[in-house]
């Protein structure tokens, strides 16, 4: 088989296979252009800044939102109310002892008017406990 | 021509890419796009030559694409076409090993036998076009029948060195890469494809 003849041959097959693509229906152009449309839509998928992407963005938001619902609903349940009044109990009693305890003017009278008066007190006591007088 | 050697090498070079600037995609999308386009027809053609399933073709050309715009847009665009027919060349030959292994899963399950007589396509099933009357777009029609049947005869990389050259109109540099493996070899295969398929269809085709 010749040179000349493989060239030929070569030619030939080429031109059948060229005819052959040219003459592809419809259905299969359509599909695939469609398939090509898929594939760069897949390459800009791809390629977006991270950033930008919402699917970046997504998971965070999930969380966070998850989060403020759990508060809110912590809050709302009667362990959240029960820890709340606890807390605000705690306040109110060291507020009170601080006003007792605290040096300044009126609060050590009061401390002085208490410890001055204790035999009046006394007497007061013994008095209502014996009846009245004759 | 920039070269590669392997995909796996070029899978490693595009491993993690930073983004480019938006101009810059708008360009190679379009350029890609140009690419895609050009190519699409042939390569389904030579996709449904291997596995004469017009459907399977275009599968195996779909994720073709996907898997090159994916993985390797961002590559100069000298390198695309070796690439995507190496990329189509693969999911062919995956494509035919699970056709042979269901085959053989198939034989084991009771059913219908297929007739090996039924299996022989008629010549004209595959006319790209049915509008042609023309006794000259017929026999046209019949001869390139005949070569796909001698083309599916060959051993794949006899076949695949034949169409890349011939078909596509490959260099043997671009065909090496595009088949991994050596400028010599691809001679070697496709010389001795001339040479069956000339044997096969005789001097009168």
């Amino acid at each position: 088989m010749s040179e000349q003849n493989n060239d030929a041959f070569e030619s030939r097959s080429r031109a059948l296979f060229q005819d052959s693509v040219e003459g592809l229906d419809m259905r299969i152009r359509s599909r695939l252009t469609q398939a090509r449309s898929a594939a760069l839509e897949a390459a800009a998928e791809s390629r977006r800044p991270w950033l930008f992407g919402w699917k970046m963005w997504a998971p965070a938001g999930g969380v966070t939102a998850a989060a403020i619902l759990g508060l809110g609903l912590w809050i709302g349940s009667p362990i959240g109310h029960q820890a709340t009044t606890l807390a605000t109990n705690v306040q109110s009693n060291l507020e009170d002892l601080d006003l007792v305890a605290s040096t300044d003017e009126g609060s050590a009278d009061a401390m002085e008017m208490l410890q001055d008066d204790i035999e009046f007190y006394d007497f007061a006591d013994k008095a209502a406990n014996s009846g009245p007088a004759a | 021509m920039a070269r590669f050697d392997t995909l796996n090498t070029a899978w490693m070079v595009w491993d993690g890419p930073a983004p480019a600037p938006e101009g810059a995609v708008l360009e190679y999308t379009r350029e890609l796009e140009k690419f895609l386009a050009e190519i699409e027809r042939r390569a389904f053609r030579m996709a449904q030559v291997a596995l004469r399933d017009p459907d399977d073709a275009l599968d195996v050309v779909q994720d073709a694409m996907l898997k090159l715009t994916r993985s390797y847009a961002a590559r100069p665009s000298a390198e695309w076409r070796p690439l995507f027919y190496r990329i189509l060349e693969n999911g062919i030959r995956d494509l035919q090993r699970r056709r042979t292994v269901r085959k053989r899963v198939m034989t084991w399950l009771p059913g219908p036998k297929e007739d090996p007589e039924n299996e022989a396509q008629d010549p004209l099933e595959n006319v790209a076009d049915s509008a042609p009357t023309i006794p000259e777009k017929l026999m046209q029609a019949q001869a390139m029948q005949q070569l796909e049947e001698s083309l599916r005869a060959l051993p794949p990389r006899q076949r695949e060195a034949f169409m890349l050259r011939n078909f596509e109109g490959m260099d043997v540099a671009e065909t090496a890469s595009a088949m991994a493996c050596s400028e010599g070899s691809v001679k070697t295969h496709y010389s001795r494809a001339v040479h069956a398929l000339r044997e096969q269809l005789g001097e009168v085709w």
